[in-house]
């Protein structure tokens, strides 16, 4: 039995290239890996963890549930072109078992089952196979079909925008949208010239058959086999290099996420399975607020994670981004599109400086002598209703504080390290650490989610509670320690802020605490899917003018719910969308200390 | 000499023939917004870095724009990028963004 025609060769030398390259490529990743993240991996690959991961491997990366979430129709685009691909070759492997027993067949007899089953006798024929495999077929193309009315029109697919993509994408996308065509014309021809297939290749070579003379289609015959090969020998050759690695890629990913790997504030050799992860589907760019408000499009997580693989990022793309976590929310491969950026950022500008901030040393302004300690927070002090609010709150509840930062404190670091100075960061944390333990707090209480989220992440307080005013606030209601006036005439409205929802996951406690003043009314983009003010710090590449716009798309959302009251949680948040609202905007601690009975 | 418990400033001028402003020149044409700044100081008076430290922001920019550069690396080096400033700047301007690119400009990176 013979398992090769020339025509085979440039599949083979581009499977070989292909397997070969992402070989070298995942082996010198893991091999980079820091011995903590080993550790880690070694630990994971004993645990259950391993089927779960398993089992998100086959919804995600062949089945892709979470984009059938954005988009049914762009949901079953991937998933035909996966998952049919998939079982097309699955499926093919168990025919030339069916046929030919468990023996070994070298790659490309599996792959050109057709063509060999032609060449040689196999024996009966099996025409459930033939039907499945063009069933399969059909699925792939179908796929495909969709994939070209989506370059021409994305909006039928649930995208207003898809990707830019770079030459060398378009030459490894061409390959892949012509690879099932060829596919489905060779083997119709074969069906044509020798008989068999099933009702699409068979039902084509009949018709072929039919209408086109003999010699012609052994003339096509095999240059349309080479072309089919060729097709794919490109498309494996271009893939470790374009947007299709991460086809293989997201399965290592996904084991390593269940054994809880992350990326972290400096770049390590475990990025790598992100960046590459990246399909470039583009479905982070439809949310993208400097995409929508703007009309920025080149700073996109797809554009900026493009740019880092290729070595090719610019200060400029990095900064320009509000980490705001909308498309992070979104991305369906689940990449952590923020830490990436800001670790891209700490690439680019960490400086470890020992000298600076040594007149943070002895440095003490605080206040008090509770167990309780309050944190203000840079912002928090140039919004001062709030500072007061929150301490006619803690004078109600008869709470005992200690004032961190009342008459002047330290920066909690989070803008810092946003910004990529981590190491310099690192030295307020030290401070700003060190000066709750020498106060013997026990409780943490700050109205800043961008201080929140560094407290919970960085500091890693032990022995201190951390709580954001909302969820302090509220859990003095429950305790009944603070009493607040409920009145069904008094509306709200609340603007989720970036940090304290996407970042901190808390949602629900100032929406209870709304409930128990008033009628709370949701906005057109709320929770996971809120708008950002527009004003995050982690962004330093937009003006004001643009930072106004934003902020007035996101109030004119407020006030169209038609609330007495705009109402968040975050002082940087309130002072952004007070600029372009109409009716007031407040503080959630400012509503309660109104209303405290 | 008598101790009058003062002392005053040597008298000192800024000749802007004999400074060197090609750095200035590159701060100002990556962020022409800083042309905007009236001086009022708000920058200044808002700093958390400033409230605790000799750091003036609004000195230290003003000087690099006249092409006076020695130690404003240094200076720079005490904000700590919290963005009040930012907030209370009645021109709007991009101040962390001016930060970072004085600190690029003038440090090494």
């Amino acid at each position: 039995m013979t398992f090769f025609a020339d025509f085979c060769i440039p599949f083979i030398v581009g499977a070989t290239v292909m397997f070969i390259i992402i070989a070298a490529k995942y082996i010198s990743w893991l091999r980079d890996l820091p011995r903590s993240d080993i550790k880690l991996i070694v630990k994971g690959a004993v645990s259950p963890r391993l089927f779960t991961a398993a089992w998100e491997v086959v919804r995600e990366s062949l089945l892709h549930c979470r984009i059938f979430r954005v988009n049914p129709l762009l949901g079953y685009m991937h998933m035909s072109l996966a998952f049919g691909w998939f079982l097309l070759i699955a499926v093919g492997w168990i025919e030339t078992v069916a046929y030919l027993g468990l023996k070994w067949v070298p790659l490309q007899g599996h792959v050109f089952f057709k063509y060999f089953a032609a060449l040689n006798d196999f024996g009966t024929h099996k025409p459930t196979f033939d039907f499945v495999m063009d069933l399969l077929l059909l699925v792939v193309l179908s796929g495909v079909t969709l994939a070209w009315l989506k370059r021409l029109r994305s909006r039928a697919m649930g995208m207003k925008r898809a990707t830019k993509h770079i030459t060398f994408d378009r030459i490894a996308l061409s390959a892949l949208w012509f690879i099932f065509p060829l596919r489905l014309l060779a083997e119709s021809v074969t069906c044509a010239i020798y008989g068999g297939g099933g009702f699409l290749t068979g039902g084509i070579g009949h018709l072929l058959a039919e209408g086109i003379n003999a010699d012609i289609l052994h003339t096509i015959y095999e240059p349309l086999w080479w072309a089919y090969s060729s097709a794919l020998g490109i498309f494996f050759l271009t893939m470790p290099f374009s947007r299709y690695m991460h086809i293989f890629t997201e399965i290592p990913l996904i084991f390593l996420r269940h054994f809880h790997l992350k990326p972290e504030t400096k770049e390590k050799s475990y990025d790598n399975f992100e960046v590459e992860a990246c399909s470039r589907c583009g479905i982070c760019i439809d949310p993208c607020q400097l995409q929508a408000q703007l009309g920025i499009n080149d700073v996109q997580s797809v554009y900026f994670l493009r740019d880092r693989r290729y070595n090719m990022l610019q200060q400029k793309i990095a900064n320009n981004c509000l980490m705001c976590g909308r498309c992070e929310a979104i991305c369906p491969v689940g990449i952590n599109l923020n830490t990436l950026r800001q670790n891209s950022r700490t690439s680019m500008r960490n400086i470890p400086n020992e000298n600076r901030y040594k007149y943070l040393r002895n440095l003490d302004r605080s206040e008090g002598d509770g167990r309780v300690g309050y944190f203000a927070g840079c912002m928090t002090l140039l919004t001062p209703n709030t500072l007061t609010a929150m301490q006619q709150i803690f004078e109600a509840a008869r709470e005992d504080v200690w004032w961190a930062d009342k008459s002047g404190g330290v920066c909690c670091g989070r803008p810092l390290k946003l910004s990529g100075e981590s190491d310099s960061a690192q030295k307020m944390i030290d401070y700003n650490k060190e000066l709750f333990y020498k106060h013997r707090i026990t409780t943490l209480v700050t109205s800043c989610p961008i201080c929140l989220r560094v407290f919970r992440e960085e500091y890693k307080l032990e022995g201190i509670e951390v709580l954001h005013h909302s969820e302090y606030i509220l859990r003095l209601l429950r305790q009944g320690r603070l009493q607040v006036g409920y009145s069904a005439e008094s509306t709200f409205t609340y603007h989720d802020p970036c940090e304290l929802g996407r970042g901190s996951g808390i949602y629900d406690e100032p929406r209870a605490v709304i409930e128990n003043i008033g009628k709370l009314l949701e906005p057109a983009h709320t929770r996971k899917d809120a708008l950002c003010c527009g004003s995050s710090l982690a962004n330093t590449a937009i003006d004001d003018r643009q930072q106004l716009t934003i902020a007035r798309g996101v109030a004119e959302e407020l006030d169209a719910t038609a609330a007495q009251t705009i109402v968040t949680a975050c002082p940087l948040c309130k002072k952004a969308i007070a600029r372009g609202a109409k009716n007031t905007v407040k503080d959630l601690s400012e509503i309660v200390a109104a209303n405290i009975k | 000499m008598i101790n009058f418990g003062f002392s005053i400033n040597k008298p000192r001028v800024i000749d802007l023939n004999r400074n060197n402003l090609n750095k200035s020149k590159e701060v100002i044409k990556e962020m022409p917004e800083l042309q905007a700044c009236i001086g009022c100081g708000s920058c200044t008076a808002t700093c958390t870095a400033g409230n605790l430290t000799e750091f003036n922001f609004r000195k230290v920019h003003t000087l690099v724009r006249r092409g006076e550069y020695q130690g404003a690396y240094e200076e720079m080096n005490k904000c700590m990028l919290c963005g009040k400033c930012r907030l209370v700047c009645p021109r709007g301007i991009n101040t962390r963004g001016v930060v970072m690119l004085i600190k690029r400009k003038l440090g090494d990176f």
